[in-house]
């Protein structure tokens, strides 16, 4: 895919809105993590808003299961365009190891369009930041027809 | 030890009960064995077995088997001696659609999704398969789309003025996890709390049923992401007695460094975020920096830092060489001292202690009468830590004192963990200085097939008790029923015992006191009907039926 500068994915300082769609609490506590000072995302000029109409990027945790999927459209709808999605480790990404549970939908894209898939179980604070960092340097694609965007190699 | 299995010939500590005289038999019981373990419930062959386990603080456990028929089954509910039970009966009335005679909230249903229809069968028998369990929720969900709207706060529904339902959550920003609480306030002064739990809830102990033992253990170990190793650790203690077998010292010496590692960085963990819910956020960056050393640790032992997936059924995954012991060695006294420093000056900071101290005050009886565990119950002066009342791993062989308190209390708590972080630096150094040799890998993973048999272990996670019940069944490649009762069920209906007569702001102080993992209990927890109304009544005496705080 070309890279396409003049039309960024997101601001340069991405705000983020952290929803736990039914997770372990293991990649909540990683994205926490990366904004305390050892990764400190926050230099970059990401905050965690408490409010969906402040983000810019939705962070989405756990598999999808059937009593959050409301919450997790309505929130979605709540964020301004432009948006990403950024599902943050294997059950967000797939389901993982709950795929297949009777409570559990599946991954975020089954729901949502422009996932940006970072597996791991959990994936480490560095690689969060790192994707972060990416937004921030705009070197992350614009998404497809599919409406789905992957990670672009430099 | 850590792990027994349950030998239904032996009348010392299994008594078999008709359903009749169950309440009689409890009120006999706790008199001398106060602590509910847990009720497991297991379907086996057109009856539902149920287990009462009682703990008299020393670590003898009291087992009551009360066998019902599948169709109708029903058993007088023991909430009214043991008021934490009913969350557990709750529970067992979703799973395996027992009913309960006399329960506080007759028609309030638990855990599955609210799309989940009356009719269809309860997901734990053993006569509904996962298959037949997805086409029935997908088909529901193609009709009638999720709402997203939390049900059980409409103000219209409540004729006193006087009453505000306030929705908190399920997406607060004081939770990190969904999960949603009615609360009814007077003015500013809480009368009423009702959770509703079951957002993270996924299956987990269906799902296990399905999978083989060396699959449950990296299922179990994603119940939670924070004391996961400790899920692991107490799913294999469990299987390991099923099958008789027993690991090496070594083993035993590296699976207990981790779960101090782990208790560390969940008890740092919790201290850091109490800075950030009462707003002093240089606290919580500081405990969150300095316990970056032990996720490093965490990380060069097993090669992650959360799940780690470092133990196996008979050993452990990885040997750790002696220079990796002398790192963990030099860290941590790096760590303590560090640590120590943060400490003293967050404990003695003026506007902390004022803050925290006298918050959420709870008693003793309080504490015990709703089953809670861990430090929260510590902080009231009960000594019971499950490394010395039935220790396991290395336990026997290291020194540590059981910290408690003199009174509960959001301080209390916060003390109580702070120096239990220093017990566990403690053990860690013993550990290493007494490490013995020898290759704690086995040389294959468990593949095998079960015994018939069943078996329960315990261990001490950072939030308190957990509890496993495993049964297997000859020739089976997966377990035939695993039952989860982790720390944070207990303790939450603690927790909304204790926030009543205290006003708004206080709300996420106390609620986060029991340092609550709701991924955790919603495994298998609570979901209350929308269609229950939430009823509200002056004078101050609480209702029946209001969930989960109510008096029982």
């Amino acid at each position: 895919m070309e890279k396409n500068s003049s039309l960024r994915l997101v601001r340069r300082s991405p705000w983020l809105f952290h929803f736990n769609s039914g997770g372990c609490n293991g990649c909540d506590i990683e994205v926490v993590a990366s904004l305390t000072p050892k990764y400190d995302v926050e230099r970059l000029g990401a905050i965690l808003t408490s409010s969906p109409k402040h983000a810019d990027i939705l962070v989405v945790t756990g598999p999808v299961t059937r009593q959050t999927l409301g919450s997790l459209r309505m929130i979605y709808d709540q964020i301004p365009e432009p948006k990403v999605v950024l599902a943050i480790g294997t059950c967000a990404c797939s389901g993982g190891v709950f795929r297949g549970g009777y409570n559990v939908i599946g991954g975020v894209d089954k729901v949502l369009k422009n996932v940006i898939c970072i597996p791991g179980c959990p994936p480490n604070p560095r690689m969060i930041y790192s994707i972060i960092k990416k937004f921030y340097e705009n070197q992350l694609g614009g998404a497809d027809e599919n409406g789905s965007s992957k990670p672009e190699k430099e | 030890m850590g792990a027994v299995s349950l030998k239904r010939n032996d009348s010392s500590s299994v008594l078999t009960v008709f359903p009749e005289s169950l309440p009689e038999t409890v009120r006999a019981v706790i008199s001398s064995y106060p602590h509910l373990v847990g009720i497991t419930a297991t379907h086996v062959a057109n009856s539902i077995e149920l287990i009462y386990s009682f703990d008299n603080w020393k670590g003898e456990m009291k087992h009551l088997l009360v066998s019902l028929p599948e169709k109708g089954a029903a058993v007088e509910s023991i909430s009214s001696q043991i008021r934490g039970a009913y969350i557990y009966e709750m529970e067992i009335r979703d799973m395996f659609g027992v009913s309960f005679i006399g329960h506080p909230l007759p028609n309030a249903k638990l855990l599955l999704p609210e799309s989940y229809p009356q009719g269809a069968p309860p997901p734990l028998l053993k006569t509904v398969s996962l298959e037949q369990l997805m086409q029935i929720l997908n088909e529901v969900q193609m009709q009638e789309p999720p709402s997203s709207v939390i049900p059980i706060t409409g103000s219209s529904r409540y004729s006193v003025e006087s009453i505000v339902i306030l929705p908190f959550g399920p997406y607060h920003p004081a939770l990190k996890e969904p999960e949603h609480f009615a609360i009814a306030l007077e003015g500013e002064k809480i009368v009423e709390a009702r959770p509703r739990i079951g957002y993270v809830h996924r299956g987990i102990e269906k799902l296990a049923e399905t999978r083989s033992f060396l699959q449950t253990l990296f299922l179990v170990e994603r119940v939670c992401g924070i004391c996961s190793f400790h899920h692991s650790w107490t799913y294999t203690l469990a299987v390991e007695n099923l099958l008789g077998i027993s690991p090496n010292k070594k083993a035993e010496f590296l699976r207990t460094l981790v779960a101090e590692l782990e208790r560390i960085h969940s008890h740092s963990l919790w201290i850091g975020l109490l800075g950030y819910w009462v707003g002093f956020d240089s606290m919580f960056m500081w405990l969150w920096s300095a316990r970056e050393r032990i996720m490093k640790l965490l990380e060069m032992i097993a090669g992650n830092r959360v799940n780690k997936s470092f133990i196996t059924i008979g050993g452990v995954r990885y040997d750790v060489s002696d220079e990796k012991l002398k790192v963990v060695k030099r860290e941590i006294s790096e760590f303590e001292k560090e640590f120590r420093r943060i400490t003293e000056e967050v404990m003695s900071y003026g506007p902390l202690e004022e803050r925290t101290r006298g918050i959420g005050i709870y008693h003793a009886d309080t504490a015990i009468s709703s089953g809670a565990v861990g430090p929260v119950l510590r902080a009231t002066g009960v000594p019971y830590d499950i490394r010395k009342v039935e220790p396991y791993g290395a336990y026997p062989e290291v020194s540590f004192d059981v910290v408690t308190g003199n009174r509960g209390d959001v301080l209390t708590i916060a003390e109580v963990r702070v120096k239990e972080t220093f017990e566990s630096i403690g053990i860690i150094q013993q550990l290493v200085e007494k490490m013995p040799s020898g290759n704690p890998v086995p040389s294959a993973f468990f593949m095998g097939t079960s015994k018939d048999g069943e078996a329960f272990a315990r261990t001490e996670p950072p939030r308190g008790e957990l509890y496993y019940y495993i049964r297997g069944k000859v020739g089976m490649r997966n377990p035939y029923r695993v039952k989860i009762r982790t720390p944070t069920l207990p303790n939450l209906v603690l927790a909304s015992e204790a926030i009543k007569g205290y006003t708004l702001s206080d709300v996420p102080l106390i609620l986060t006191m029991i340092d609550p993992c709701f991924s955790c209990e919603d495994r298998a927890i609570v979901y209350i009907n929308r269609k229950e109304p939430f009823i509200v009544k002056l004078p101050r005496a609480a209702p029946q039926g209001i969930g989960l705080g109510c008096s029982l």
